[in-house]
């Protein structure tokens, strides 16, 4: 008697449970078949950090590029790749910002994702290996046995401190790398919480200006000199239901990069609309490059980096990562 | 006597931010950048007139209250059928013993990547957080019920169904109305923790992860500072809400006016 009310209860808990989770089942994404653009879907949602690096995507709204290719864009912001990918996976985005480290780790663990367009490309000193101005710490191999705070563990930020490390004769075991959040790395330097910090814009101008600290590498040089660092993915499954859509999105897309890349001031005056940085700090900081097409060879760096320095097992052929354009 | 309470906690909130004041503006030196008290209270001011900020306000307050009526809705009746039937409630009580203590942040990764729609989603955790403290108030309440009213009721020939309208349902209320308190609180805390993880459209963890990403510590704290606010706001309004319909709770079980 007790056993079977018990499972009769549980019973209705799941169908509460089935109940508030169903309503998922049909979300308002607008997917009208016969439209005038032929688009499979015009509405998406896009997934992008509030910093410089997705410009674009704002630059695309603003100037109604994707409205020209009939095409509704809700920017959605996202806390991180690592977040951001369950949510491409889930549908509750259609397509997202990612790092393209992230991107070929994740596709070494069978991830099925697609990358749809080009991002950011790294320039000069936009990502530093600070220290304090009093600081012993002089050159690069003087960072032996030293903490190293970077974002994130295993990504970018350490692959291209390693990059830097061997041009040094070290490697990553000479150091100890520590995790802490971009707008807290001064302030734990300071305390003694680490020697240096892997940081970008618009850190490397503030903590230059609060605490004069000084670079003591710029690890995009050498065999990371115009790294590609970020892009926009979405999975297979969705390069493949709604090619019309994505070749929309990748024609405003390539537009809004070609504007981004041919005036500075396009990109200062975006910056406060859709980040907390100011049109002061946005004229200061410096800025990587936005390439408006997805190049094979230029991301092979990329996964042939990772493949030397550890992050990845096996070699990763870029094109096969890279969505099929629509041909026609 | 009400008036006395109200200042000594006003004067214990301004001591503590004087001195946060002093600490930061004098005692940490040049080496640590942190916004002081006076400066986040400011920001604080002008966030009431930031649009970005106040639609993510009400996108926040309206997950947070949506929850809340679903989380009452499902564990009030739940908690009102375990309570009036003892064995059931045996037989689930392992399994809520078991899932109530998991961190309900925890669980937010999970319903990242199960619910596909942002706003379900952040629902969805804030109901599963608030569910909790709901039932097994509402369970108390249940056992709480005096024995001899329920007794009485029945040997006047009163069947269960009435003496669980007339004698236990307004028995376990103030303890339901205890719960819901509690479980405004953790939504709360649920309502944010969700937008710091997944981001959104909108939403004051949103505004914050925005705030950090432009390196405004200002900022971060001031949207932290309202989000704290709307906790403080919600238990005064649901304590008062308490004192006001369960006065006579309060006389009976001889609680002290606190």
């Amino acid at each position: 008697m007790t056993r079977k009310l018990r499972c009769s209860a549980a019973a209705l808990g799941v169908a509460v449970a089935l109940a508030l989770t169903g309503c998922s089942g049909s979300d308002g994404s607008t997917e009208a078949p016969a439209n005038s653009s032929g688009l499979e879907k015009t509405t998406i949602k896009v997934g992008a950090l509030p910093i410089p690096d997705p410009v674009s995507l704002y630059i695309a709204k603003a100037k109604g590029y994707f409205e020209a290719e009939g095409l509704t864009v809700e920017p959605v912001q996202i806390t991180g790749g690592a977040a951001a990918l369950p949510q491409i996976e889930s549908g509750a985005l259609d397509i997202s910002m990612t790092n393209y480290v992230s991107t070929f780790a994740a596709v070494e663990q069978g991830k099925k994702i697609k990358l749809v367009a080009d991002m950011y490309q790294a320039g000069p000193n936009m990502f530093n290996i600070m220290v304090p101005k009093d600081s012993p710490i002089k050159t690069v191999a003087d960072l032996k046995g030293k903490t190293i705070f970077v974002n994130n563990l295993h990504n970018v930020a350490t692959l291209a401190v390693e990059t830097q490390l061997k041009v040094a004769g070290l490697t990553a075991d000479d150091v100890k790398f520590a995790e802490k959040p971009f707008p807290e790395m001064g302030n734990a330097v300071n305390s003694g919480q680490a020697d240096a910090c892997w940081i970008t814009e618009p850190f490397i101008t503030a903590n230059q200006s609060a605490f004069g600290f000084r670079t003591l590498a710029d690890t995009m040089t050498g065999q990371t000199e115009e790294l590609p660092i970020a892009g926009w993915m979405a999975t297979e499954e969705w390069t493949k239901k709604y090619p019309k859509t994505l070749a929309a999105f990748n024609r405003a897309i390539s537009k809004a990069q070609q504007a981004a890349s041919s005036d500075r001031k396009e990109i200062e005056k975006m910056l406060p609309t859709y980040t907390k940085i100011d049109a002061k700090t946005a004229s200061v900081i410096t800025l990587g490059t936005y390439p408006s097409e997805l190049n094979a060879n230029r991301l092979q760096k990329v996964a042939d980096l990772m493949l030397e320095y550890g992050y990845l097992k096996n070699s990763i052929d870029v094109k096969s990562v890279i969505a099929t354009p629509l041909s026609g | 006597m009400i008036g006395a309470r109200l200042l000594r906690g006003a004067a214990g909130a301004a001591g503590l931010l004087v001195i946060g004041e002093l600490v930061l503006r004098f005692g940490v030196g040049d080496d640590v950048v942190f916004p002081a008290p006076s400066t986040i209270l400011y920001e604080a001011a002008l966030l009431l007139v930031d649009a970005d900020f106040l639609e993510g306000l009400g996108t926040t307050l309206a997950n947070w209250a949506l929850g809340m009526l679903i989380a009452i809705g499902i564990a009030v009746p739940l908690g009102v059928l375990l309570g009036a039937l003892p064995p059931v409630e045996r037989a689930i009580r392992p399994v809520l013993e078991f899932m109530r203590p998991i961190p309900s942040v925890a669980i937010i990764p999970l319903a990242i990547l199960l619910i596909p729609v942002d706003e379900l989603m952040k629902v969805s955790v804030i109901v599963y957080a608030s569910l909790w403290p709901i039932l097994l108030n509402t369970l108390y309440g249940m056992h709480d019920v005096d024995p001899v009213a329920k007794e009485s009721l029945r040997s006047f020939g009163f069947g269960p169904l009435a003496v669980l309208v007339r004698v236990s349902l307004p028995s376990a209320a103030p303890f339901v109305a205890t719960g819901v308190r509690i479980a405004a609180g953790i939504g709360l805390i649920l309502a944010v923790s969700a937008e710091l993880l997944a981001g959104g459209t909108a939403g004051i963890g949103v505004y914050v992860i925005q705030a950090g990403s432009g390196n405004r510590m200002d900022l971060m704290m001031a949207a932290t500072f309202w989000a704290g606010m709307l906790g403080v706001i919600a238990n005064l309004v649901l304590l008062a809400g308490e004192r006001r319909m369960f006065h006579w709770h309060r006389m009976r079980t001889g609680a002290q006016e606190s």
